[in-house]
């Protein structure tokens, strides 16, 4: 084959495209990560190489930043969040895949809207509520909340692992002598567990990220690590080399997660119609 | 079996979303009383339309959307193209671009808020660099500037994963258009415009509304990019009724303004789940 120089022009555009959207979205990982590990004077440099360091780890880990109860927070509240939404959304999940029942549809359109109400919306009853009844700044507070948008995810995607597995399964272990409390949960439980999984990394991942209800509803006691953030200020401002090492402690586990569920990741957040 | 879920479902959305729409009549100093005051009916809306702050919120929430929205979808749909034939670099790639869209908003903000710095930005650094005229700006002290680059936070999240669900709509679409195209010797340019566009077009619209749908919603980044600033010039519906809330506790008022905003996404949820419902069928 012969190459035009139309051709290798063609080669060399794209390879400068690829390179550019590497650059685009790596860079910044890249360069928080970088400055988690430099001394304050390198962190307000545009130093590549430098002497790397862990002290930036240990000054948010202690006093005044003090991150560790702050870690246990988001972490506590993301776990108990999904054991409260998968459960239930699993539930749910199934009756509407399988059982036919009386304004499904309605139900069906009623939970993926929920979807799509802002959050400001569901704090500002919750706050006085919550005032009221002493619950600003806990992690219950916090769930309560989060349970708002984890919910109705979960359940329309652990739906669409259901609808995918097919009926005759289940009949066939009827058939075979099992009651249907058996079925669900010898037969069907295991069949959907990679979906109610996925479900779950999702769900944490949107309780860990979550912003809004944690800067307004907690002050002290139950503040997550993403309003955290908002604490590493110091004499000059922000003190950037700590908040980029907070920033990795926030990243991490999220990367870790996402990789283990990125064949699922699309259909996700588009509700099943990237499919 | 469906119960205790949706017991919770209509207490964390329903419930709110009810309560809110009746404190939007009402007036409710929240720092001068615990409970919410007398209904003042349309007052608060009224009060809104007459708010310059308001209005101030609307232009840069439309402004925002528009540039975060085209952005995300043109840079989503070049990205697919590069590396949409399947080899190793490219596997690997489409791995990746899952990073920047997970990771969280308010992080996001503050990432970009460092790398935008006038005295040791990276990426101010870099701009300086390659455009000596620009050296001087301070990115986000402008108002334009800090516009567009929380414009820019939300498409470094975004284009990538607009980029992942045009790679699996390509992914899944017949060969024939695209061989045919070849053997009557279309050029890459013209298959992309007749062949590869129009077919990509039902999820284009999608995910345009999907889209459209969050950056109206904005609001993490806004906090930790610019906090609104400067001046108002990055303050989001969604912040303005955050600082009317919490910040001068003015719950009626602010709930009001969020139910404006309620109208206008109710509306174009509608829309994508009517798209998304009829892909499905």
């Amino acid at each position: 084959m012969i190459y035009s120089w139309k051709d290798i022009l063609w080669e060399v555009v794209k390879g400068i495209g690829k390179a550019l959207i590497v650059l685009f979205i790596f860079f910044p990982i890249f360069w928080l990560c970088l400055t988690a590990f430099k001394v304050a004077r390198d962190a307000y440099s545009t130093k590549i190489i430098f002497q790397p360091t862990f002290d930036n780890f240990i000054h948010i880990f202690s006093a005044p930043y003090n991150f560790g109860p702050l870690v246990l927070n988001s972490l506590v509240v993301s776990c108990l969040t999904i054991a409260i939404a998968i459960p239930l959304a699993t539930m749910t999940a199934y009756a509407l895949s399988r059982y036919p029942l009386k304004g499904k549809n309605v139900l069906l359109v009623w939970i993926l809207s929920s979807q799509f109400v802002p959050p400001v919306v569901v704090v500002l009853p919750f706050y006085g509520l919550f005032r009221s009844l002493q619950l600003l700044d806990t992690r219950t507070a916090l769930v309560i909340l989060n349970l708002s948008f984890v919910l109705s995810f979960a359940i329309w995607m652990i739906k669409g692992f259901i609808d995918a597995l097919p009926a005759e399964i289940e009949e066939a272990a009827v058939v075979d002598g099992c009651n249907q409390f058996q079925t669900l949960l010898r037969v069907t439980l295991p069949l959907i567990m990679p979906g109610i999984i996925t479900a779950a990394v999702f769900c944490f991942i949107q309780s860990w990220n979550e912003f809004l209800f944690a800067l307004i509803i907690t002050e002290k006691h139950a503040t997550t690590l993403q309003v955290g953030l908002m604490s590493l200020f110091g004499d000059r401002g922000i003190i950037w080399e700590a908040m980029a090492a907070a920033g990795l402690i926030i990243m991490i586990p999220i990367f870790v997660l996402s990789i283990t569920i990125r064949k699922h990741f699309i259909q996700g957040l588009t509700m099943g119609a990237g499919k | 079996m469906i119960a205790p879920a949706l017991l919770a479902l209509a207490g964390t959305t329903l419930y709110p979303f009810v309560y809110a729409f009746f404190l939007s009549f009402q007036n409710w100093k929240l720092s001068r009383s615990p409970v919410p005051g007398p209904f003042v009916g349309f007052d608060n809306y009224i009060r809104a339309l007459n708010d310059v702050h308001f209005w101030n919120s609307v232009v840069v929430t439309i402004k925002f959307t528009i540039v975060s929205v085209s952005l995300s979808i043109i840079i989503g749909l070049v990205i697919a193209l590069l590396l949409q034939k399947s080899s190793r670099f490219n596997t690997v790639l489409r791995t990746l671009l899952i990073f920047p869209f997970a990771i969280s908003p308010a992080l996001k903000g503050f990432t970009w808020r460092f790398m935008l710095n006038p005295y040791f930005g990276i990426l101010d650094s870099i701009i300086d660099f390659l455009f000596p005229p620009l050296a001087d700006v301070v990115w986000l002290g402008g108002a334009g500037t800090a516009l567009f680059w929380l414009a820019v936070t939300e498409v470094w999240g975004w284009a990538p994963f607009i980029a992942l669900v045009f790679i699996g709509a390509l992914d899944s679409m017949s060969q024939d258009p695209f061989d045919a195209a070849k053997v009557d010797g279309a050029s890459a340019l013209k298959t992309f415009r007749y062949v590869t566009l129009p077919m990509l077009r039902p999820i284009i619209v999608m995910v345009t509304l999907l889209k459209t749908i969050f950056s109206i919603k904005v609001f993490d980044q806004v906090v930790t990019l610019t906090g609104g600033g400067p001046g108002a010039a990055t303050e989001t519906i969604n912040y303005y009724v955050y600082k009317t809330g919490f910040k001068f506790f003015d719950m009626g008022y602010a709930s009001a303004i969020a139910y404006l905003m309620v109208v206008v996404l109710f509306f174009l949820a509608l829309l994508y789940l009517k798209t998304v419902m009829k892909e499905e069928v």
